[in-house]
């Protein structure tokens, strides 16, 4: 479903002159799978995400997401994808029924199937009581329902989440969690980017951990344990960077 | 181009301008109530202080001693109250009167009539100038009765007299002057009336993180632009119409003030030239839009994009004010430069000489801007170093 061949992303900046965002990274993703992207911050797991939503243009490789090149067809990879970030993105002047409409339309859903489908996604998400309240009136766990409802509304293949429980609180980050589930259930391919371990080892068919824009290591969790020797995520992460446990340091 | 994912974009971005207070004081509020709010304290103000000078303006000083037969009568029966002083002079000073007038004799003796005025109140003005008239009136009584005495015609005092006879249709300097400055606040309302708009549908979306799912959404950049500036061009156009609206009920319904309307001569809004100003800033809008969201894009904050803009409405005041000027009519030339043009065809529908050709240049050159200002646009929402500033 997602084909990633070398991927690369260079920045001109000013102060840093040119910056390696993202380098030769090469994945696959399949459908049925969550796919998590681990990495500190400024690693490249967003420049990935981006770069497989088409918001950004690759400067060295390329990416298939379902059947669409990103750079060919960047169009046909927009209509593939469902794409949701940890600040949600949504429009605090509109309701979260026209903010449905506004993407599905987008998505050249004809209009009698939107309206069918945004019906069943208020019932799936229980939206019902606010569906038609302003979104800047919603509190953060209702809003955090609207952008996950607008990133489905079309009902994409792929979703590509980009630290989707950002900020949230535990039981609004368990919704995030079982729209994930559900999703993998439905047979959607899905990424997503995280710094919870916790939710990434909960979640995660396999894993990628991307430092200075490189890959470092991809696989299950038992794979990932039998090549660093370590157990829990946490620790398998910071063996990667190179970073001691702070436990280990202090008893050191 | 998917037309629907244009026309998507554009309900969508209408819809949340119409939802916020905001643009809706800058797009409605300001056209339709601060005109004839502003034309009509203009008004109040001018006539209540015209009114206190007229009555202030009665009360003169004269000297207490008569120092010429038949002076305080003439000042009596132009309306004056005479207020017999020691130092006329200082009685003005003082304000206890609005004017004086006092007869002395010069170093030849000559008779002289002295007029005491404090310039800098209105009411002095205005009685010195009805002294004036009224000793006028007297002198001219004076003479004829000399005349009369000598046997020598009154004609002799008029050889001859100055008839001017203005060739131009009736009303139609007042018109064009009308016509320019109708243009000029016209003009100067779209462009502010864009200018929120512009900045929220470009920097604001940044500032709210809402570019980003937009751009990952299936809509192609050209697509956003086009959406984004035919709703800006929207609000710029109700912006200005509402204005050209608006000034058109200040005139119909007598709140610019009678002197006003007399110096209009009769001109007024007729709806077809309401029509035809409606049609003719259409283009203006266009171009005010596609340039300020082209170069709200740039900004990644609301007040970022605000101080871009400011500069822009500063520099459109250059070709409307000159636009406005009397006697500035457009060439073949001008009538390419933005704005200016526009400020132009506004003065001809009003003085009632525009041609086809005026309008088709107008929206050609102004389509022509608006089309490159897109372009622009669409490449600058490509830009990744411009849409992910941080």
């Amino acid at each position: 479903m997602i084909q990633a061949d070398n991927l690369t992303k260079t920045f001109q900046d000013k102060k840093r002159g040119q910056v390696r965002a993202l380098d030769g990274v090469s994945v696959q993703v399949n459908p049925h799978e969550i796919f998590g992207i681990l990495g500190p911050n400024g690693a490249g797991k967003t420049t990935m995400l981006r770069l497989l939503a088409t918001v950004l243009t690759p400067t060295g490789g390329t990416a298939r997401v379902n059947g669409h090149d990103i750079v060919r067809d960047p169009a046909g990879v927009r209509a593939s994808i469902g794409f949701l970030s940890g600040d949600m993105g949504l429009y605090g002047r509109l309701t979260p029924r026209e903010i449905l409409r506004f993407f599905g339309r987008l998505g050249a859903m004809e209009n009698g199937a939107l309206e069918r489908r945004i019906a069943e996604v208020v019932l799936l998400l229980d939206l019902k009581s606010y569906a038609d309240t302003r979104t800047d009136k919603l509190s953060t766990g209702m809003r955090q329902r609207v952008a996950i409802a607008r990133s489905i509304v079309h009902d994409p293949p792929v979703l590509i989440l980009d630290e989707p429980s950002y900020g949230l609180d535990v039981p609004s980050a368990r919704l995030i969690e079982r729209f994930i589930l559900d999703a993998r259930a439905q047979g959607k391919c899905i990424v997503f980017s995280t710094h919870v371990m916790e939710e990434a080892e909960y979640l995660c068919d396999r894993i990628a951990v991307v430092h200075e824009g490189r890959l470092r290591i991809i696989g299950t969790m038992e794979e990932l344990r039998a090549v660093t020797g370590k157990s829990r995520l946490r620790e398998i992460f910071l063996e990667l960077l190179g970073i001691p446990d702070a436990r280990m340091e202090a008893r050191a | 181009m998917n037309p629907r994912a244009v026309f998507t974009i554009y309900q969508k971005e209408l819809l949340e301008l119409v939802r916020d207070r905001r643009t809706l004081i800058s797009m409605v509020l300001v056209p339709i109530i601060a005109i004839p709010a502003l034309f009509g304290v203009m008004h109040y103000f001018m006539a209540s202080s015209q009114k206190q000078a007229e009555r202030e303006a009665v009360s003169i000083g004269v000297p207490r001693q008569p120092a010429m037969p038949g002076f305080e009568q003439a000042l009596q029966d132009a309306g004056f109250q005479l207020s017999p002083s020691d130092n006329p002079r200082a009685a003005v000073e003082q304000r206890q009167v609005a004017a004086a007038a006092e007869p002395a004799r010069d170093a030849a003796g000559n008779l002289v009539v002295r007029l005491y005025i404090d310039d800098a109140r209105e009411a002095s003005e205005a009685a010195a100038s009805k002294i004036r008239a009224a000793l006028d009136t007297f002198k001219d009584r004076q003479v004829r009765q000399a005349l009369a005495g000598s046997g020598v015609s009154e004609k002799v005092l008029t050889p001859f007299t100055v008839d001017k006879v203005d060739v131009a249709p009736k009303g139609k300097k007042a018109k064009k002057m009308l016509g320019g400055m109708i243009g000029y606040m016209v003009i100067l309302m779209i462009f502010s009336g864009c200018m929120y708009p512009a900045v929220d549908m470009t920097a604001g979306e940044k500032e709210r993180r809402t570019l980003e799912i937009l751009l990952s959404s299936s809509a192609g950049r050209d697509e956003i632009v086009l959406g984004k500036i035919l709703a800006a061009s929207t609000a710029a156009f109700i912006t200005g119409g509402l204005n050209i609206l608006s000034l058109a009920f200040s005139f119909q319904f007598g709140l610019v003030g009678d002197d006003f309307r007399e110096f209009l001569d009769g001109a007024q809004l007729h709806p077809l030239a309401i029509a035809l100003l409606l049609v003719a800033v259409i283009p203006t809008a266009v171009t005010a839009a596609s340039v300020m969201i082209t170069i709200s894009s740039f900004a990644k904050s609301f007040k970022e994009g605000q101080s871009y803009l400011s500069p822009l409405i500063m520099l459109v005041i250059f070709p409307a004010v000159i636009g406005m000027l009397p006697g500035m009519d457009a060439n073949p030339r001008l009538a390419l430069l933005p704005v200016f043009n526009v400020s132009q065809l506004i003065k001809s529908i009003f003085a009632g000489d525009y041609t086809a050709s005026a309008f088709i240049v107008s929206f050609g050159s102004n389509f022509v801007y608006a089309a490159v200002a897109f372009v622009i646009a669409v490449r600058i929402f490509k830009r990744e170093d411009v849409l992910f500033r941080t």
